[in-house]
């Protein structure tokens, strides 16, 4: 490198890291890290919005301790390399708090970034059990973890007292993980488990399946999987006179489920963390929502809401902006957030998040079902 | 009577399955009988065909015309154009510039248009699945009404039928017509034919239309059935309808109507016999072993030594 240009670099550097720093004196820099672009940004907008709220609510009642919190956002495209190169990105603009990210694919090799780095990440989204299992110290959540969803969904299978139940999933770790809780729930309670199988993801036909199904005359069939499959099997269950019900996890609670299956969606069964923006105390954070023209009933909306809550909360806790600090007060104490009471346990989940179960309907709206 | 009904349904739903890869196989195996290389873009030309007819049945919806011949009628039409364009300009466009190189030239040329064609329609439609709209209810039912009862739906008897139609069609066409026998000549031998006076091109374009038309049928019959269409579903159901055209013997086309039947029920009977887990297992495990004893497929002619 030739020496004016080696000078300019290194003035530019200098400028930066100048600068850099006299940000970090005022303000506590926030990173928000989604995908604002790709095939779930609709999820990533949620997660902006929410958090965003969140900045501007906390930096309008006098920030934390009287510092302002800044938000630094960046795009991971729910793509896993996308997630490192954001990870990295944010880790040079000295930040030391994340709220992310979505997919639980980038969530875990983003958080090897932070735990190495010392940066304390809360994800609103990302439900795998795995990204906590790995004994991470900085590593929140502010959502329920796929292995709670089966037992409430089995549970709500035992109460409706079915005579035989079929369990189905795609062979996916999510689908299979889900449907094998559920099955193991309802084989504790004693309730016959008539089939347990594995279909293809990305298989059209499903006739076999649906003929099976009918042969072992079930009257209650769980579906550990998304919506794509599900809703061809509804579709063509319905069409071949099956009446059993059918019940799934939270990736198949999903608007396009209606456009595959139609009215054969009717009255299917889902475990959904429940609508947040419709509890009471909640009215006032609703109304801050409609007022800004987003809408809160997301589900990651009131979640990355309360992960930037966390943030604060813990930093006061804490008396400290270390994140090491603030992970240990987030671990030891109670916060009210608007996804209700948080505590967490020593893996950085929460100690319980409740899943509740709705019955679907034809035109895409869902009702709680007690 | 339980156990026979039951067998009787997983045989319905094996041979429905069954006949429209039939339909899909015969485009790769008269490719293959015709100029030896593997139209891997094939797949992607039926999946074409089904959004095109689920754009036409919106359309004609949007227009408030309900009446069913009409609409399936005009549905397969446009499919049927469509698709067959999309086959003679993919032929004209990366096959023909490519003929007579090494044999593996079309075949990346064929993989590189399927991956265009399916992006292209991600693009163009979304990633989404769609919904097709149920035009064809109801059905046949047997049994006692408080056990199992085998059903045979409206829409499986349309796909019995207009692939029956649409194979005697063919083989007429093949035996009896002018281009037919022009196919015939040139799949026996290219160079001679060509020879001899016959536009071996247009025959070759002949070839890929055709194989286009009966896909788009397909196309349109198994987005009804199943339901939902989306960009990648022309990828897996060709992979299957490429394995019954080798099952059956590639380059033969009572072969390939034989390959996709014996494959649908194998596939069915292992779902509903053993899990539909192992479905695939035991489709191309059958693949492998009828290759093993009979290198040529069930139906083909073991001195096929070309390219």
């Amino acid at each position: 490198m030739s020496t004016p240009i080696k000078k300019l670099v290194t003035a530019i550097g200098t400028s930066i890291a100048v600068m850099g720093a006299g940000h970090a004196a005022a303000e506590i820099k926030i990173g928000i890290a989604g995908p604002m672009t790709g095939p779930v940004a609709q999820y990533g907008d949620m997660q902006f919005s929410g958090a965003r709220m969140a900045i501007e609510r906390i930096n309008a009642d006098g920030g934390v301790d009287g510092e302002m919190l800044e938000a630094v956002e960046v795009d991971d495209v729910c793509d896993p390399k996308q997630a490192v190169t954001v990870a990295n990105r944010l880790v040079n603009e000295g930040v030391r708090y994340v709220v992310g990210h979505l997919c639980s694919s980038s969530t875990q090799p983003a958080s090897d970034i932070y735990e190495d780095e010392g940066i304390l990440m809360i994800t609103p989204a990302s439900t795998s059990p795995d990204i906590t299992e790995r004994g991470y110290e900085l590593v929140f959540r502010t959502i329920g973890l796929d292995s709670m969803q089966g037992p409430v969904a089995g549970k709500h299978l035992i109460s409706l007292e079915p005579e035989r139940v079929a369990v189905v999933h795609d062979k996916q770790q999510y689908g299979e993980g889900i449907a094998t809780s559920v099955r193991d729930t309802l084989e504790d309670a004693g309730v016959e488990v008539a089939m347990f199988e594995g279909i293809t993801a990305g298989d059209k036909d499903f006739s076999s399946l649906i003929t099976k199904l009918k042969q072992a005359d079930v009257d209650y069939v769980y579906y550990g999987g998304y919506h794509p499959e599900l809703g061809l099997i509804l579709r063509q269950a319905r069409s071949a006179d099956l009446d059993a019900v059918f019940m799934g996890p939270e990736g198949v609670g999903n608007k396009d489920i209606n456009t595959i299956a139609g009215d054969a969606a009717e009255g299917l069964l889902v475990t959904l963390p429940p609508s947040f923006d419709e509890k009471e105390e909640n009215q006032d954070l609703v109304k801050a929502f409609e007022e800004k023209d987003e809408d809160p009933s997301g589900p990651f909306v009131l979640t990355s809401y309360s992960a930037v809550q966390l943030i604060a909360e813990g930093i006061e806790a804490a008396g400290s902006t270390d994140p090491f600090d603030v992970a240990e007060a987030l671990r030891e104490g109670t916060f009210q957030t608007p996804i209700g009471t948080v505590e967490y346990d020593s893996k950085g989940d929460m100690e319980s998040f409740e899943f509740v179960v709705y019955e679907w309907h034809s035109d895409g709206s869902k009702t709680p079902v007690n | 009577m339980q156990d026979f009904l039951y067998f009787l349904q997983q045989l319905i739903n094996g041979l429905t399955i069954g006949s429209t890869y039939a339909l899909i196989a015969i485009g790769y195996t008269m490719v293959y009988g015709i100029i030896g290389m593997i139209n891997f873009a094939h797949g992607e030309i039926y999946m074409i065909g089904a959004y095109t007819a689920l754009i036409a049945i919106t359309g004609l919806a949007a227009l408030g015309i309900a009446w069913l011949p009409l609409v399936l009628i005009v549905a397969l039409i446009c499919a049927m154009i469509v698709s067959s364009s999309m086959g003679w300009a993919v032929e004209r466009v990366a096959y023909r510039p490519v003929r007579g190189k090494h044999r593996l030239i079309p075949l990346i040329s064929a993989i590189g248009m399927s991956i265009f064609l399916q992006n292209y329609v991600h693009l163009a439609q979304g990633s989404r699945n769609v919904g097709f709209p149920d035009l064809i209810e109801g059905g046949f039912r047997f049994g006692a009404a408080d056990s199992f009862q085998t059903s045979i739906s409206y829409m499986q008897i349309t796909i019995f039928i207009t692939t029956l139609v649409c194979m005697t069609v063919l083989s007429l066409f093949i035996s009896r017509s002018r281009i037919g026998r022009a196919c015939r000549a040139v799949s026996q031998d290219l160079g001679m034919a060509n020879l001899l006076g016959i536009d071996t091109n247009r025959i070759i374009s002949a070839t890929f239309v055709i194989g286009a038309a009966l896909a788009a049928v397909a196309g349109l019959l198994l987005g009804m059935y199943y339901g939902s269409i989306d960009p990648l579903f022309g990828f897996i159901a060709g992979l299957k309808a490429f394995t019954a055209a080798v099952l059956g013997g590639i380059g033969s086309i009572p072969g390939a109507m034989l390959g996709g039947l014996i494959l649908g029920v194998a596939e069915s009977m292992t779902s509903g016999y053993l899990s539909g887990e192992y479905k695939d297992v035991v489709s191309f495990g059958l693949l492998i072993l009828i290759l093993l004893f009979k290198p040529t497929g069930l139906l083909g002619k073991p001195e096929v030594e070309k390219i």
